[in-house]
């Protein structure tokens, strides 16, 4: 991803922060531009860590290994429930 | 039996009323000393049939007597002078309005004690009588106490809470905030109770994609405080578990009894990502409810904590988006009325008399005709590029389900009404644009034309075959001007 934003809440924060400085307006053109072009990038962001994550279940066991849940843990027969 | 009885009984006040000066030895009339449990060899014996005892040999005769008579003893009375030492061992003294008696409790017992003993505490200890030799002490060693009033339990519970506040373990301070987004969900508690499958369900209903971690543990019974405690260790040291939800569901106040465990919470608060604790039901509260985070009142409600920040921020981007996008609505509208009134200002027809004639007046015209050009050009370029962008961006809204068609919707409209905007704006630049280029040489280099003279600057060259290779030219530029050297093409 883009290395220029740190993290989800970084960007959320940024963005925030962007559409703030454009609804004051009295920016320059060249960088009301740039700003809403980063804003764009952000939001970018946004959505795909919004989907990004894996649906996964893992069990972490005494020797701090990450195994897949047993099935009967797993939720796909409560998905369709 | 009640001389036996009488004996260490009565012995301080003895002491305290008329022994002091006397030898200690001398105070115990022979005809008090029991025949049966003689345990010392009886080295002398005095004139007159009188058994002469050493220190040592009465001290172990009274060992005896008030060891084998005071084996399981119950006795009612007030802690004071409570002092735990650096051997674990607990010391005491238990008082009533009369008498008092020395007290200790081992490591050993002491480690089973819920609560923990203080001053002032009124209990029932169970415990045997023993005698300290070197100092000619007899004192009760406690195998258990139990505090009068309130249960064990409750007061266990409210002096960790007590001491625990006043550490600032549950400062409003010390509470961090959930992740924005959880990478990873880490979950501690029992693979066989209903929590795991409440929480399980609730994360994938609300949150399909989730990442889930669990660290199983038992929950309640001997050793299940600790457990829990490696397990809040284990799970904050997954990588990308950023948030742990911690907790069983409900039973009686005994089966939740870990929470309230001192090891428990210390293991929540020393948890280096945000704690949910989720034990029981709504109306029991734990020591871990108040050291973690954030308190559920159920597993069920800690997975919604997590997940229901999932919408709030589908939400919250797409209010944002929006506001973007209307503030650049904005600015295409400031920038087409200044577009307006730079084509209403007079002269505007006449710009080449101006220049010719008021040649100062001329170059600062130019200037802000150059930037209006330039202006249009970037204006251009970016909204290519953002139209491309929220193309993409339409196309990820698409894979959002119900919030994302929503999301769309308004977008579209907003978008659109943004399209038109900009679209009346850019024909308007156009217009004044060409009009500006065909009167200002300087605009022209602005966009990025420049101008190639001979090398005396007298004429400027229009055909490649004017100059020949090796000759030298200058190139002017929209700022400054460059010497070139022909190298081609050769003809």
């Amino acid at each position: 991803m883009d290395p220029t934003i740190k993290d989800f809440e970084a960007a959320i924060a940024e963005l925030e922060a962007i559409v703030k400085k454009l609804e004051e307006g009295d920016l320059a053109l060249e960088t009301s531009l740039q700003l809403y072009e980063r804003g764009v990038t952000l939001s970018r962001f946004c959505h795909a860590r919004l989907e990004e994550a894996e649906r996964r279940i893992e069990i972490v066991n005494e020797r701090g290994e990450l195994k897949p849940a047993p099935a009967t843990l797993g939720t796909d027969k409560d998905d369709s429930a | 039996m009640s001389s036996l009885f009488d004996l260490p009984f009565e012995e301080p006040e003895q002491e305290q009323g008329k022994a002091e000066a006397l030898p200690h030895v001398s105070l115990v009339p022979t005809a008090h000393v029991p025949p049966a449990p003689v345990t010392a060899p009886r080295r002398s014996l005095g004139e007159g049939g009188r058994r002469l005892l050493t220190v040592s040999q009465l001290t172990g005769e009274i060992r005896v007597l008030l060891e084998e008579q005071f084996v399981e003893t119950w006795v009612e009375g007030e802690i004071s002078n409570c002092r735990l030492w650096n051997t674990g061992h607990l010391y005491f003294t238990l008082k009533d309005a009369t008498a008092q008696i020395k007290a200790v409790m081992f490591r050993s017992a002491l480690r089973y004690l819920k609560f923990k003993p203080q001053d002032g505490l009124r209990v029932v200890a169970r415990g045997r009588v023993s005698v300290y030799d070197p100092k000619g002490e007899y004192q009760i060693v406690c195998e258990h106490l139990e505090p009068e009033g309130l249960g064990a339990l409750q007061l266990a519970f409210e002096q960790l809470k007590a001491r625990l506040v006043q550490e600032g373990l549950f400062d409003e301070r010390r509470k961090r905030a959930l992740p924005a987004l959880p990478r990873k969900i880490g979950v501690v508690t029992s693979l066989d109770g209903a929590a795991i499958r409440d929480i399980i369900n609730v994360l994938r209903r609300r949150y399909p994609n989730a990442h889930i971690v669990i660290r199983p543990t038992r929950v309640q019974g001997e050793g299940a405080a600790i457990d829990i405690a490696r397990a809040m260790t284990a799970i904050g040291k997954v990588p990308g578990v950023d948030v742990v939800i911690v907790g069983r569901g409900g039973g009686s106040i005994e089966d939740l009894w870990a929470f309230n465990e001192e090891v428990v919470a210390r293991a929540i608060a020393g948890c280096p990502v945000p704690t949910i604790s989720a034990v029981g039901h709504e109306s029991d509260v734990t020591i871990a409810d108040f050291v973690a985070d954030l308190r559920a009142a159920t597993p069920s409600a800690a997975a919604e904590m997590v997940v229901s920040r999932k919408d709030d921020f589908y939400t919250r981007i797409d209010r944002l988006e929006h506001r973007a996008e209307t503030a650049m609505a904005a600015r295409a509208h400031r920038l087409e009325a200044r577009l307006r009134s730079l084509e209403a200002r007079p002269g505007f027809g006449g710009f080449r008399a101006h220049v010719a004639l008021r040649g100062r007046h001329a170059s600062e015209l130019t200037h802000e005709l150059r930037r209006a050009v330039r202006e249009r050009l970037a204006v251009r370029e970016r909204r290519a590029q953002s139209l491309r962008r929220t193309l993409d961006t339409f196309d990820l809204r698409r894979r959002l389900g119900a919030i994302g068609a929503r999301l769309v919707g308004a977008d579209g409209r907003l978008g659109a009404a943004l399209g038109r905007q900009r679209h009346t704006a850019e024909a308007r630049f156009h217009g004044a644009a060409a009009r500006l280029e065909s009167l200002s040489p300087m605009a022209v280099l602005g966009r990025g034309y420049a101008v190639c003279w001979n090398a005396d600057r007298t004429a400027i060259i229009r055909d490649a075959a004017a100059v020949r290779s090796g000759e030298r030219v200058k190139v002017t530029l929209e700022r400054g001007e460059l010497d070139c050297e022909v190298y081609g093409p050769d003809h």
